[in-house]
């Protein structure tokens, strides 16, 4: 069904199972309006490795979405190479990048973007459900959770019965559904009051402690207080790339045990 | 995942649900008047049958041509030409008259009614049989001396004499100017089928009765046309051909001067406007069925749009093009079957209301039913192509970045 070349193949790097999960080389994306072509991103060089808890920060214009898109796999790069767990991901088709998507990357939006009219539970097993897993495991996993942060008494309960903090926690537990090794949070404290925010920050904290690779894209200066490493860009290039000596310290009230399931010691699940 | 979808299909039109009914309206009123005229179609089809098993399927009806325009005095039929036809084809005619009936006023006592005489001769009851209440039949010596003896419709004879058993009343009535009186010598009752009573109606004010064919023909015996039923088994086209160059020969005429109307013939011409019936509402049923796949395109685009963001959130979470194709495509199948099935469902209880308020036995075959809910499938799904692959190859990042 999945066709998906790995880098070896594709003539990139020789693959192990390497420390990195993220590598950018020469990155370059253009947008072609037509009349103007726009530098998105100016030959970006950036590796990021698993179990990283990482922001990326910039003003708007600064290429940051631009980046974004395209380690989502939402984009593909004009030049250079993205390798995502070992997979080039320039010369894939929109079905493989597809594939990409749903089992290696989890999604949070700063606009939740949970489906309306569904209920959590479903928005939940939704990646699953794109993955052919069969109804009664992926009901089983999306309640599980759902549990993990919170929100089991909200399985059916419609998206906008839901409090923006709880809707955000909802589109976490879809972001896990797959137990991807990277997450990819855009803006995930951009429609949150401070209270919600430090919530959302503090389960991406917990996740990054049980091994998750976490890449949270903002212009707020106390969400990126979060993180161990922050990167700046301005103008397409990364203008700061440091580490974070002390990151912001959790309070321990939020409990992740079973929201994240490390799956680097398994078997590739490709093809 | 086909579960999924429609599950999923099932939730997105509950959504909107009357826009998804305007949206069906097309197909509801095809699928609809499909239905109702293949029942209808199938109904007159199983009564006229059921009607010519009655009249006998054998019957046929042999006069002068009326486009014949020098008819002589010796195109008419006698009674010594019965005798002739019957002689020379024997066994294969079970029955012949001078089919004469007449409709008149009669008189009994103070009351007066409007009765259909029947002219038939004593056999007919062999071949078109009643129940005999009360008394006899015609027979043979009614027929040859002309008696002026009837066999009376159980109804008529209450309202004309007061009583169903009128054996030996007696009435007045006129023929050809020749005021008589007529005897009851039998009452019979005849049941009739759905068709004959919806056409003559339940209890009408005219009476019925049989009487003397030889009544009907006299003074001058001439008549204009003849009726028989050939035995039954009869290859009638064969048959017909036979008689009429018999009949033509006989008169010194061509066999196409003559005109025969068989219930065989007229069975077909009933298929035929039922055809031609058929295939009219046909062809208002495909147009509404293409109006209301437009419609269904049409909403479908709109939805696309509306849920541009569902898609692209969809995609972000691992959707291929294919999965968003059959989204769509599930969707658009299911609400124009749904549109099938409520026209389904209003063509049934049409034609059964309507049936039952007529006493007609309806005729509805599930056959049709299921073809015409897969067609409507089929037309959703048609026309729900375009929409669905314009949602599925909506751009990702362009797709969540709708608002």
């Amino acid at each position: 069904m999945w066709k998906i070349r790995s880098g070896a193949e594709s003539g990139g790097l020789p693959q192990k199972k390497s420390e990195e999960l993220i590598r950018l080389e020469n990155l370059v994306k253009i947008y072609d309006t037509g009349a103007i072509k726009v530098l998105g991103l100016k030959k970006i060089d950036l590796t990021i490795r698993r179990g990283e808890f990482v922001a990326i920060m910039g003003h708007s214009g600064s290429g940051k979405s631009t980046l974004m898109n395209i380690l989502g796999c939402l984009d593909r790069p004009t030049l250079g190479h993205y390798y995502l767990d070992g997979v080039d991901t320039a010369g894939l088709s929109s079905n493989e990048l597809s594939f990409i998507r749903n089992q290696k990357i989890g999604f949070v939006f700063q606009s939740f973007n949970l489906i309306s009219r569904t209920t959590a539970l479903k928005n939940v097993e939704l990646p699953m459900t794109y993955a052919r897993i069969s109804k009664k495991k992926r009901t089983e996993r999306a309640m599980e959770l759902l549990e993990c942060v919170g929100l089991s008494k909200r399985a059916y309960h419609m998206p906008n019965e839901l409090s923006g903090g709880q809707r955000q926690r909802v589109a976490i537990a879809r972001a896990l559904a797959n137990e991807p090794p990277l997450i990819l949070a855009d803006e995930p404290t951009g429609n949150l009051d401070t209270a919600a925010s430090i919530e959302i920050m503090e389960i991406f904290s917990e996740l990054h402690k049980a091994g998750a690779t976490v890449v949270v894209v903002t212009h707020e200066e106390n969400i990126a207080a979060f993180t161990d490493r922050i990167i700046r860009f301005s103008d397409g290039q990364i203008l700061e790339d440091r580490i974070n000596e002390n990151p912001t310290p959790v309070s321990g009230r939020i409990h992740t045990k079973g929201l994240y399931r490390n799956r680097q010691n398994k078997e590739e699940a490709v093809c | 995942m086909l579960i999924e979808n429609m599950v999923m299909a099932f939730y997105a039109i509950r959504a909107n649900k009357m826009r998804a009914f305007l949206t069906m309206l097309g197909i509801i009123i095809g699928i609809g008047s499909v239905i109702s005229i293949v029942s209808i179609g199938d109904t007159m089809r199983g009564l006229f049958s059921d009607l010519y098993k009655d009249v006998g399927i054998t019957q046929a009806y042999i006069s002068i041509g009326y486009w014949v325009e020098d008819v002589r005095t010796s195109d008419y039929f006698t009674l010594d030409d019965l005798d002739r036809i019957k002689k020379v084809f024997g066994d294969e005619i079970a029955y012949i008259d001078s089919s004469a009936s007449i409709s008149t006023d009669v008189h009994a006592g103070r009351t007066t009614m409007k009765f259909d005489f029947s002219g038939v001769d004593y056999p007919y009851q062999e071949v078109q049989p009643v129940t005999i209440l009360y008394g006899r039949y015609l027979n043979e010596g009614d027929v040859l001396g002309r008696k002026k003896n009837v066999v009376m419709e159980k109804k008529s004879a209450e309202k004309l004499f007061g009583t169903e058993n009128a054996v030996g009343k007696t009435f007045r009535t006129t023929f050809y100017g020749n005021t008589d009186e007529y005897t009851v010598v039998g009452v019979y009752e005849k049941e009739m089928n759905a068709f004959q009573a919806l056409m003559m109606g339940t209890g009408g004010d005219t009476g019925a009765a049989f009487l003397p064919y030889t009544i009907l023909t006299w003074p001058n015996d001439n008549f204009y046309a003849c009726r028989l039923f050939a035995a039954e088994g009869t290859d009638m086209p064969d048959f017909m051909n036979r008689l009429m160059t018999f009949i033509a020969k006989m008169k010194g005429r061509n066999p196409e001067d003559f005109s025969a109307q068989t219930a065989v013939e007229e069975m077909g011409t009933v298929d035929g406007v039922m055809g031609a019936l058929s295939a009219a509402v046909g062809g208002i049923a495909a147009i509404s069925l293409l109006v209301g796949g437009i419609g269904i395109m049409n909403i479908m685009l709109v939805s696309v749009t509306e849920r541009t963001r569902e898609i692209g959130i969809r995609k972000a979470l691992g959707a291929r093009t294919r999965d968003v194709m059959i989204q769509f495509l599930t969707e658009s199948a299911i609400l124009a079957a749904c549109g099938g099935a409520i026209g389904v469902i209003l063509a049934v209880s049409i034609v059964t209301v309507g049936g039952a308020a007529l006493g007609l036995p309806v005729v509805i075959k599930p056959g049709v039913i299921l073809l015409a809910v897969s067609f409507s499938a089929v037309v959703g799904i048609f026309f729900g192509i375009y929409p669905a692959s314009k949602a599925a190859k909506a751009d990702p990042i362009d797709a969540l970045r709708y608002e």
